[in-house]
């Protein structure tokens, strides 16, 4: 006798229809969304994984747009200071000239206000602003950094503080991205208001202007010093713009590994789905079709 | 030997037999489609000989009770692939809910306005004297409150909901079983006339099928035809003729339904089936995702006030909480707000003064400190993105293969009980063949008789 089989196919040909056509809608879901994870159960790993990986690219986007902001506050510090060292060049020749033993005292009057203007200049580069903010008061931005004071042992007044600002530029680097106006302008080492100051009450008094000479080149020389900072901070950033930019593509290159669709993969699917599916579907009409003994009944 | 009229009867006999047998196949080739239908098998059996004198003759056929095919422990096995199936597609109807409200292959849940808090302390650290970047701190983070709130109230709406199909779910339970109950009467009352109670117990059959896909049951036969039936933690469901009502009280803790049997709490208790997923899914996996998106919610709103607290504002005054503080962990998902309107709150000073950013940039580390029951938050929410994900694709996983199993054993099921129609039209033709020669042996008798009346009337 032979084996008894399950005579009604018509619940395995639906859950086999169902199937390919599940098939067939996956492969289309990943064609159309160009992802082969759309849901979280898709590939819980690769999901929470892609969390990961735009979290880093959007840090990574937000410390591009300030490396930018930066930059360009950066940019205006670094032409400030440009114009300053060019300035107290051109005081260095001045005091130079203004040591020169022929001078009349009217010469030297004359030099020292011509200096008088040289300070001026260089205190307004000391007091500049950017978007508003003093950029050499520290972090009191709000404050005019340097003002004139005759009661001051160089003449000026620093009302900035001495905090420094630090940023955070990419994953693990935090640059300081200011510095002090005191720092660079009335450096103990270096103080480049108080030699300009100095100068002029030397050369107005013809005494110790050699002395005043010395004073200043020595602040040019701390003032160069303290612009490099400068320099530095910007190349830091160029440097992580780079690094950053690079890493955007990885990232995007990692989501897709992730997530992304392989579309000869999926185009591949969904034509092997659709065969299977016509398969099964002329399957169940022959199937479902064929003549029972009962139809032989006469 | 036998007289016409014995031989007469013995082909009344046949002809009474071979018709009951055609109904029988009838009613197997009509019930062809009808689901739980177990096909039906004639039992013909052999009528005890006479003896006349040394002699033995047959009395020909009788018509037997007929039997209902069926294994009774393939049902049992269909009927847990029920329960496991019931539990999973109710259980993954909420949870799939779940994984879409956290979608991140497709943007959606809480990445997006996290980083985009975090990335506004970052800008506010270029220039916190920037009043538009401080506007933009107080924006991103009422943005991932308004985040927090949504998926917090997505989710209690939805166990919501999933409550509503708990009772749902019983009030069917206890109408299957109050019909089961009637269903074993009637089979008891048939098997004790020692009659097949087939059409019955393929009733009671479909009937418990549906119950096993609503709740996980164990089945004992009583012996009588009767079965009794109880949830797999042992609460009964019924008993021979009586049916035990399950009932639901609201419970004050939780606001939901709580599931009673006899006056017991059996809600924990209850496994498999519908119920079992979705009950599942209200108690466990709902409030573990909101208890990690209170967590989250939590600690973040923490950590930001306190270090808010350890900076000043933009008029050098002490720093404010930004989050309004919770009190505890539990609900500050859907509580969580920005506690300041005004932008010059933001405290991304640290020493008082209008351009030190030290505190905006503590704020912003925040993201990459572990914060939140020792991971980051980042950390945290990838972990429970991943968790959400993992919970949903193991439950398809099972769902796919208990379907195998549910499709194997009703093949198996069809191949035992299943109503072929080649078998039934060999039948019909057996039975056909049969019905005519007896009809033919009639005939054949009438005209013996007819020859013999008129051989006596002739004598």
């Amino acid at each position: 006798m032979s084996v008894r089989i399950n005579p009604n196919e018509a619940p395995d040909l639906l859950a086999a229809i169902a199937m390919n056509r599940e098939a067939q809608n996956t492969a289309l879901q990943q064609i159309s969304t160009g992802q082969s994870v759309n849901q979280l159960s898709d590939n819980p790993s690769a999901a929470a994984q892609v969390v990961l990986n735009h979290v880093q690219t959007s840090q990574d986007t937000q410390y591009l747009n300030n490396i930018s902001a930066l930059t360009a506050q950066g940019q205006t510090i670094d032409a400030t200071l440009n114009s300053t060292v060019q300035a107290v060049n051109q005081a260095i020749g001045l005091g130079v000239e203004g040591a020169n033993g022929t001078l009349s005292n009217a010469d030297r009057q004359d030099i020292a206000s011509q200096l008088i203007g040289i300070r001026n200049q260089v205190l307004g580069l000391a007091n500049t602003t950017y978007q508003g903010s003093y950029v050499f008061a520290g972090t009191a931005t709000s404050t005019q950094p340097f003002v004139l004071d005759a009661t001051q042992p160089d003449g000026v007044k620093y009302n900035g503080n001495a905090s420094v600002n630090s940023t955070q530029i990419a994953p693990g680097l935090t640059i300081p991205i200011n510095m002090p106006g005191s720092q660079i302008f009335t450096n103990p080492s270096g103080d480049v208001m108080g030699a300009l100051n100095g100068l002029i009450t030397a050369l107005q008094s013809n005494t110790g202007i050699a002395a005043a000479n010395t004073n200043l080149s020595t602040a040019f020389s701390q003032l160069n010093t303290q612009r490099v900072f400068y320099g530095n901070t910007l190349a830091q950033m160029q440097s992580s713009k780079t690094l950053l930019n690079t890493k955007q593509i990885q990232l995007a290159t990692q989501a897709n590994s992730l997530v992304g669709v392989d579309l000869s993969t999926s185009i591949t699917n969904l034509e092997q789905a659709g065969v299977a599916t016509n398969a099964i579907l002329s399957a169940t009409s022959q199937i479902l079709s064929t003549l029972n003994l009962l139809s032989y009944l006469k | 030997m036998g007289s016409l009229f014995g031989t007469l009867s013995i082909a009344l006999g046949a002809l009474q037999a071979d018709r009951g047998s055609i109904e029988v196949t009838s009613n197997n080739i009509a019930n062809v489609n009808t689901a739980g239908y177990s096909r039906e098998q004639v039992n013909l059996s052999e009528n005890p000989p006479v003896q006349v004198g040394n002699l033995l003759f047959g009395t020909g056929v009788s018509l037997g009770q007929t039997t209902s095919v069926r294994s009774n422990l393939l049902e049992v096995q269909l009927d847990q692939a029920n329960t496991s199936s019931g539990q999973l597609n109710s259980f993954l109807g909420a949870m799939n809910q779940v994984q879409t409200l956290f979608n991140e292959t497709a943007g959606s849940g809480l990445q997006t306005p996290l980083s985009a808090f975090y990335d506004s302390l970052t800008q506010l650290t270029a220039d916190p004297t920037n009043s538009a970047y401080r506007q933009g701190v107080v924006t991103a983070g009422q943005n991932l409150a308004t985040a927090f709130q949504q998926d917090s109230s997505n989710l209690k709406t939805l166990q919501s909901n999933t409550d509503l199909s708990v009772v749902q779910s019983f009030t069917q339970i206890n109408q299957l079983t109050q019909q089961i109950a009637g269903l074993n009467v009637q089979i008891s009352n048939q098997v004790s006339l020692g009659q097949d109670a087939g059409s019955f117990q393929d009733q009671r059959t479909q009937l418990v099928r549906q119950l096993s896909g609503l709740v996980g049951i164990s089945e004992t036969q009583a012996g009588n035809g009767s079965l009794t039936i109880a949830t797999t933690s042992g609460a009964a469901l019924v008993d021979g003729s009586q049916s035990f009502a399950l009932t639901t009280q609201i419970n004050p803790n939780t606001t939901y339904h709580d599931v009673y049997s006899n006056g017991t709490d059996i809600t924990s208790n209850i496994t498999g089936g519908s119920l079992g997923g979705q009950i599942q899914a209200r108690d466990q996996a709902i409030p573990g995702v909101l208890n990690q998106l209170d967590t989250l919610a939590y600690n973040i709103e923490t950590a930001v006030n306190t270090q808010s607290k350890a900076g000043f504002d933009a008029k050098g005054n002490a720093g404010v909480n930004f989050f309004t503080q919770p009190t505890s962990a539990p609900s500050a998902a859907s509580t969580i707000a920005v506690a300041i309107s005004d932008p010059n709150l933001v405290a991304a000073s640290s020493d008082g003064s209008v351009g030190s950013s030290g505190n905006a940039q503590a704020l912003a580390n925040l993201q990459n400190q572990a914060n939140v029951s020792g991971q980051t938050p980042y950390n945290y929410y990838s972990n429970m993105v991943f968790q959400i994900g993992n919970q949903v694709s193991q439950a398809k996983n099972e769902q796919t293969a208990v379907g195998l199993v549910q499709q194997q054993l009703t093949d198996q099921r069809g191949a035992i009980s299943g109503v072929n129609l080649d078998e039934e039209a060999v039948k019909l033709i057996q039975f056909q063949s049969a019905y005519q020669a007896s009809a033919n042996v009639v005939n054949v008798i009438n005209t013996l008789l007819t020859a013999t009346i008129n051989m006596s009337v002739a004598g």
